[in-house]
């Protein structure tokens, strides 16, 4: 990734040289790109991504913000927060024998990153077989790989027209932005199509629910450079100006924006499908926090504990039971919730109710279940759980779409079909 | 908790003396009390005088009341010495009142109602109107072992969050919470303000950490530090060295023994159950019974995902299981005991003494740790079978023996009007 935002410009050399010499004093030279994006001590140290990072690059059709999510399945949930504001995926695997299998055998990440992506409704693909120089630019090794990943794909839902599959190495800088420096000629010799860059451009932009009210799941709360509170999230709906008062999800407040950046670039307006900065002023930043939603005091969010939803089960070992306490992922927030009832399995294609009141779902059920919050502690009586900001799918298709984990696994995605309470 | 006194005769009728001593005796007492007992113990009760001449006085008596418990109620803070445990009460209509202390004929409020605060080191004395069962009995008996206390305390984090808990025997106690805002590390130019605020996090939790947890005590068994990523690591350096710093000695010498990293798969404080779980402490806490309950919660839950047709829950299909002599082990929460209802209740002592006759299992779980959550929202009872049962068939065979009966009686009073 590194690599790219160099190769288009966007890093400098005195970064990159920098970079350079710190991952090698640190007897890690092979990280000496990832560390781009990789801020923080503790990422550098450990050499994975943690965390997401942002970054954005321009290529000659389209303006691409990039976010650079954590693989490593302790920070799935930070991967989840940026797959939520994403519109296509471009997937990096490694092509060196022993490598790519590791990550795509059951256990593997692989799989349950390309679902995790999908059930958030991102639909077109990239996939970037990486490090081929290593296995010597063998045509059959990224004929294999494709071979593999393309029947996944489709079995996950991910239509065909819109993946797409390109062999690049990172750390030479082949067939990034272009493929005729002196290492690309093995690759060349077999491969004529086109650049990463080339595949960035014609990405297709989703529809965006511009018309809809305004809704900013906020992904990330800092201190302004001056005064006011930082929020960045993507738009998931609508339109903000700057000057508009918005009200501040879960809770009594509600704030001004001062400034809206969009790719370091001061703008007087956002519409839905823009990754934007807020700064906003007259708000105590307490009642920010990562997960709330902004929207408009005419148009709230409604607020819910209990709420119904359909989902689909995946591959998991132990059945989900009524009361199976889970983690609750809605954008960048998660919390602790059950499935209070299950309600009825259903056919996976039509949708019909085929067993009402199922005693278990295993794996590959659809079904449509009653998901409750959880109060946040043990202590006694149930105390009553903290309602958050959910829509119905039909309402809202970004704000609908709900993940279910459970001990570290994600177990099931869906979408929320209706609010209780 | 000691035992003070004790007359049960054979009915189950009698009394029993309490003196608690600490927090979870009172979970013990809110779980042994129940609608209806008669509960007498030392209170302070305002009582209010009409002179001849119509003026009031009111003045303070110390007093033992003996209450007939209308509610029950109990309050974990957390703090030792404010917990309480109440039983307000109306004391019968006047006529079944039942008997109050000679420092009650000052007023005579018989048939009034008073909120009994239980206290620590207070006796209290309980009877039983329908006497006392094995469960309830048990529960005593329990509640009164001297020298428990596997007590560990845990401190569950993530970036930016923790929960401080103590865990006992009976009970899992969230005692502090923790959240500092971390901004993500693409926010700004620079990672200053993650690392200013992480900074911030280490050094609040450092300061609850030595509020909250009673690392001194000798009898707490293990400091457990779990978190997913590698945050726990970083938690505990940073209080290695702030304890350095500060020159604490007794917690950095209680830190490098007792301390227990466990990964866990995220920041909740459900995934205690994970904790319970991992080898490390597994290890350490063998016999200790909320081990025990998570270990065996764990098992009902593989058995779902292996063999369903053993591993049955829901109050009906359990007792179906029981009458076809089918549990292996019983898995049932202490809060179905706590039924107002009597004769609900009496269903599960049955129940559970029927299963125990058969040479099963039962493992009685509290409501007050996370495993016995999780089973409460599985309806509170559940059971490995020792072989596999259909639960459809058996409910047909259910039907089919009820409508067997229907038909024997139709025939009977057929038979009774030819």
């Amino acid at each position: 990734m590194g690599r790219l935002l160099y190769e288009l410009g966007r890093v400098d050399e005195k970064t990159r040289v920098a970079n350079e010499r710190g991952s090698s004093k640190a007897g890690k030279s092979s990280f000496s790109w990832a560390w781009e994006l990789d801020g923080t001590v503790e990422e550098r140290e450990r050499g994975i991504t943690m965390d997401i990072a942002l970054q954005s690059l321009s290529t000659p059709q389209r303006q691409v913000t990039i976010l650079d999510a954590p693989g490593h399945k302790d920070f799935i949930p930070n991967m989840i927060s940026g797959a939520a504001q994403a519109d296509c995926a471009l997937l990096v695997v490694d092509a060196i024998t022993g490598e790519f299998e590791a990550g795509f055998d059951r256990g593997g990440q692989t799989r349950e990153h390309l679902l995790l992506v999908r059930s958030l409704g991102v639909s077109q693909v990239i996939v970037a077989v990486n490090k081929l120089d290593q296995v010597n630019w063998d045509p059959s090794r990224f004929e294999e790989i494709c071979g593999l990943l393309r029947a996944f794909l489709v079995q996950s839902g991910f239509p065909s027209s819109k993946t797409s599959f390109i062999p690049v190495s990172a750390m030479l800088g082949v067939n990034l932005v272009n493929c005729t420096n002196t290492d690309a000629s093995a690759l060349s010799k077999w491969y004529k199509g086109p650049t990463l860059v080339d595949l960035l451009d014609k990405l297709e932009p989703p529809t965006r629910e511009i018309a809809s009210p305004f809704r900013l799941p906020i992904s990330n709360v800092f201190k302004g450079q001056s005064s006011g509170t930082g929020v960045t999230g993507r738009i998931c709906g609508g339109v903000v100006q700057v000057g508009e008062r918005l009200r501040v999800l879960p809770g009594d407040e509600s704030a001004i924006v001062r400034l809206i950046d969009v790719e370091e670039q001061s703008v007087p307006w956002a519409a839905a499908g823009t990754n934007a900065t807020l700064y906003l002023t007259s708000i105590d930043p307490i009642h920010l926090s990562i997960g709330t939603v902004l929207c408009l005091p005419s148009d709230i969010v409604p607020l819910a504990t209990v709420f119904t939803a359909r989902i689909i089960v995946f591959d998991i070992q132990l059945p989900i039971t009524t009361g199976a306490s889970i983690e609750l992922f809605h954008h960048s927030r998660d919390v602790p919730a059950t499935i209070s009832k299950l309600i009825a399995t259903l056919d996976r294609a039509s949708g019909v109710v085929t067993k009402k009141n199922p005693r278990v779902l295993t794996k590959g059920i659809s079904a449509e279940v009653e998901i409750s919050l959880r109060a946040g502690t043990l202590s006694g009586p149930a105390l009553s759980a903290r309602p958050i900001p959910l829509e119905p799918f039909s309402v809202n298709k970004d704000m609908g779409r709900i993940l279910v984990r459970r001990g570290g696994e994600t177990i099931s995605a869906g979408i929320i079909v209706d609010i209780i309470s | 908790m000691k035992l003070v006194g004790k007359y049960v005769d054979k009915n189950g009728a009698g009394y029993v003396s309490l003196r608690p001593e600490d927090d979870e005796d009172m979970w013990h007492l809110y779980n042994i009390i129940q609608q209806g007992d008669l509960v007498r113990a030392p209170a302070i009760r305002r009582v209010q005088n009409v002179s001849a001449t119509g003026s009031t006085e009111s003045h303070r008596v110390k007093l033992n009341l003996t209450i007939q418990v209308s509610r029950v109620e109990f309050s974990s803070s957390g703090a030792p010495s404010s917990s309480a445990d109440q039983a307000s009460s109306p004391m019968g209509s006047s006529s079944a009142a039942p008997t109050t202390t000679a420092a009650l004929h000052i007023s005579g409020p018989m048939g009034a109602f008073h909120t009994l605060d239980i206290e620590g080191n207070r006796d209290v004395r309980i009877e039983k109107v329908d006497g006392w069962d094995s469960v309830a009995l048990a529960r005593v008996e329990e509640s009164c072992v001297p020298g428990r206390g596997a007590e560990v305390g845990a401190v569950v984090c993530g970036e930016g969050t923790a929960a401080f808990c103590l865990l006992s025997q009976h009970m899992t106690l969230v005692t502090h919470r923790i959240s500092v805002p971390i901004p993500r590390k693409a926010s700004a130019p620079g990672t200053s303000q993650y690392e200013k605020a992480m900074a911030r996090f280490y050094a609040i939790l450092y300061d609850a950490f030595v509020r909250h947890i009673p690392y001194t005590s000798p009898s707490l068994r293990a400091i457990v530090l779990a978190s997913p990523g590698w945050v726990r690591e970083g938690v505990f350096n940073a209080m290695m060295v702030e304890a350095g710093r500060r020159g604490d000695k007794t917690l950095s010498k209680a830190l490098r023994e007792k301390t227990v990293k466990v990964h866990v798969s995220s920041a909740h404080v459900h995934s205690l159950v994970e904790v319970l779980k991992s080898p490390e402490i597994v290890a350490q806490l063998k016999e200790t019974k909320f081990a025990r309950e998570g270990i065996v919660l764990d098992k009902f839950f593989k058995m779902l995902g292996v063999d369903e047709m053993r591993a049955w829950y829901g109050p009906d299909h359990v007792r179906l299981a029981a009458d076809r002599g089918a549990i292996g082990t019983l898995l049932i929460s202490d809060e179905l005991f706590r039924a107002s209802d009597p004769k609900l209740r009496k269903t599960y002592v049955e129940l559970v003494e029927g299963v125990q006759q058969k040479g099963a299992e039962v493992v009685m779980f509290s409501s007050m740790h996370e495993s016995g959550q999780q089973l409460n929202q599985l309806t509170g009872i559940a059971a490995i079978l020792t072989f596999p049962l259909d639960v459809e068939v058996v409910e047909a065979e259910e039907r089919e023996a009820g409508e067997e009966e229907r038909r024997q009686q139709e025939t009977k009073t057929l038979d009774g009007g030819g």
